[in-house]
């Protein structure tokens, strides 16, 4: 006995019209089946099919011999990608708002601001204020030659004179074109947040409904050195991180509209929770338009300037001494050198990229 | 750069006829619209590299897979916690009411839960059935005969109930 009407048919069929015990027991089958499938509602589905197709045609060609992607950079991550977007625009917000006469922020030098995970919680709620939406979505791809990932990026990917000893000389590379976000304040957005969770947030200052902050990265490329191993499903902490990434990528750019520099300031700064060590790093930024804030998280990692290419950069160290890593920007680019190596030997390949 | 494959033609008619029905089988078990289109984007890439999109049992491959990869999804406990703040963020934005939004998501949650501790076999028979394939089409998807699909259905409700009542029961 079943609850598909497709089935009786044939002898079954016949049968199940003049069977009164058979008729009563499909009743209650189906009314079961009913109670199951109403506990089993889901959220109403919209599905932009060709938008998809697109992203599952190019997949198969762009990465054909990982079989797994980022989650935090699968276009399809929507919640994840936002919440990206909206670090990016909370990391471009503490730059612009205390930028005095400009609302463009641009940078050309990188300075640590250290950040604890309170801090994080604390600017985290910045995206309770607004929406954030690509106007033009991050599309990284892995792709097997650099001639792919500057054809990808338009970038020249960088050259390292020389690995330390124990890293992969197996490479890969990633790329991006540029991608853009903007997030809107919305007082109705901030509203139905504090509605859903029970907790005030510091009021929206007057005015400030409807600015529109643009934030641009990329393009951008990366050199990956070392195997990745194919997790069992997407999870990205079932990733084995590789052992060196090289990563250029055009500085990014915001701007905002509509809002004034002393009430982002003081939005910002009237968030519940953040650390004085934070504002004061802040506010200790010489031209906080041109200077690129790198969060360095106090609990896990330490942060020092060093000279690297002519530039100031931050040398950035775990405090395991497993991994270290280096952050400049030079002529409008921001480089990148991270994995498990030591710090002497993050900085060492930094000076010698070419 | 891409390559254009001979069946590429063939597999975006599929994909087109599929697309929906696999994110809807997903979107069943994940109860989050966007990452049932992960699943299904991810699903199709898998049949993509290795199977001919004009075989016979294409739709059916797809089916099976994305009840399946959703279901290791949700068994993921810290992917399903991730997922309920991002959909109850998300859900803040639909809804006046977030009394109610909060008991359809507490009861979301209790469902799925309770699929997630199914055996895979039962919990996928649900989660075909209840995302409207016809008996025919689930036991192609599980390769079984479509006589076994209703003992199976029924077996398989008789243990959601039962996991649901023991997940709220405490």
């Amino acid at each position: 006995m079943v609850d598909d009407p497709d089935v009786h048919s044939g002898a079954d069929g016949r049968h199940f019209e003049t069977c009164a015990e058979c008729q009563a027991r499909y009743k209650t089958v189906s009314e079961d089946a009913r109670a199951i499938t109403s506990l089993m509602t889901a959220p109403d589905l919209k599905v932009d099919v060709a938008s998809a197709f697109n992203r599952v045609r190019l997949a198969p060609a762009a990465r054909p011999r990982f079989g797994f992607r980022l989650p935090v950079l699968r276009p399809g991550s929507r919640p994840l990608v936002l919440a990206f977007a909206a670090a990016v625009a909370a990391v471009a917000l503490l730059a612009t708002a205390i930028a005095q006469d400009k609302n463009t922020f641009s940078p050309n030098t990188v300075t640590p601001v250290p950040v604890t995970l309170a801090d994080m919680q604390s600017l985290s709620q910045l995206s309770a204020y607004g929406t954030v939406s690509w106007t033009e979505q991050p599309q990284l791809q892995i792709v097997s030659s650099a001639a792919e990932a500057k054809s990808i990026s338009g970038l020249q990917v960088p050259t390292v004179a020389s690995l330390p000893t124990g890293i992969s000389t197996t490479v890969t590379y990633a790329a991006m074109p540029q991608a853009a976000a903007v997030f809107t304040f919305s007082q109705a957005k901030a509203a139905a947040t504090a509605a859903q969770t029970g907790k005030a947030l510091p009021a929206l200052p007057a005015g400030m409904d409807g600015a529109q902050l643009t934030v641009t990265v990329g393009p951008a490329v990366a050199e990956i050195y070392g195997n990745f191993n194919k997790p069992s499903s997407a999870d990205i902490t079932q990733v084995s991180l590789p052992q060196l990434i090289v990563a250029e990528s055009s500085a990014p750019v915001a701007t905002s509209t509509q809002v004034t520099v002393k009430q982002l300031e003081d939005y910002i700064l009237a968030q519940p929770g953040l650390s004085p060590e934070l504002t004061a790093a802040i506010k200790a930024i010489g031209d906080p338009s041109t200077t690129l804030p790198i969060p360095v998280p106090v609990q896990f990692a330490t942060s020092s300037s060093v000279p690297i290419q002519g530039v100031q950069g931050v040398a950035l160290g775990d405090n395991t001494g497993v991994g270290a890593g280096v952050i400049w920007v030079k002529n409008g680019v921001v480089y990148g050198v991270v994995g498990t190596v030591k710090q002497i030997d993050a900085i060492d390949i930094a000076n010698h990229l070419t | 750069m891409a390559t254009v494959r001979p069946d590429d033609k063939s597999f975006e008619a599929l994909f087109t006829a599929e697309y929906g029905r696999v994110t809807g089988i997903a979107n069943r078990v994940l109860a989050d619209p966007h990452e049932a289109e992960d699943v299904a984007q991810e699903v199709f890439i898998d049949f993509h590299r290795l199977h001919s999109a004009s075989a016979q049992y294409a739709p059916a491959w797809l089916h099976r897979a994305a009840a399946h990869a959703a279901l290791n999804r949700l068994r993921g406990a810290r992917r399903r916690q991730r997922r309920e703040v991002a959909q109850a963020a998300e859900e803040s934005d639909q809804t006046v009411d977030p009394q109610k939004m909060l008991e359809m998501s507490e009861d979301r949650r209790h469902v799925r839960q309770a699929l997630a501790r199914l055996a895979p076999k039962p919990a996928a028979v649900l989660v075909l059935r209840s995302s409207g394939l016809s008996y025919a089409e689930v036991a192609q998807a599980l390769g079984v005969g479509i006589g076994q699909v209703g003992t199976l259905l029924r077996r398989a409700e008789a243990a959601l109930r039962k996991e649901v009542t023991r997940g709220t029961s405490f």
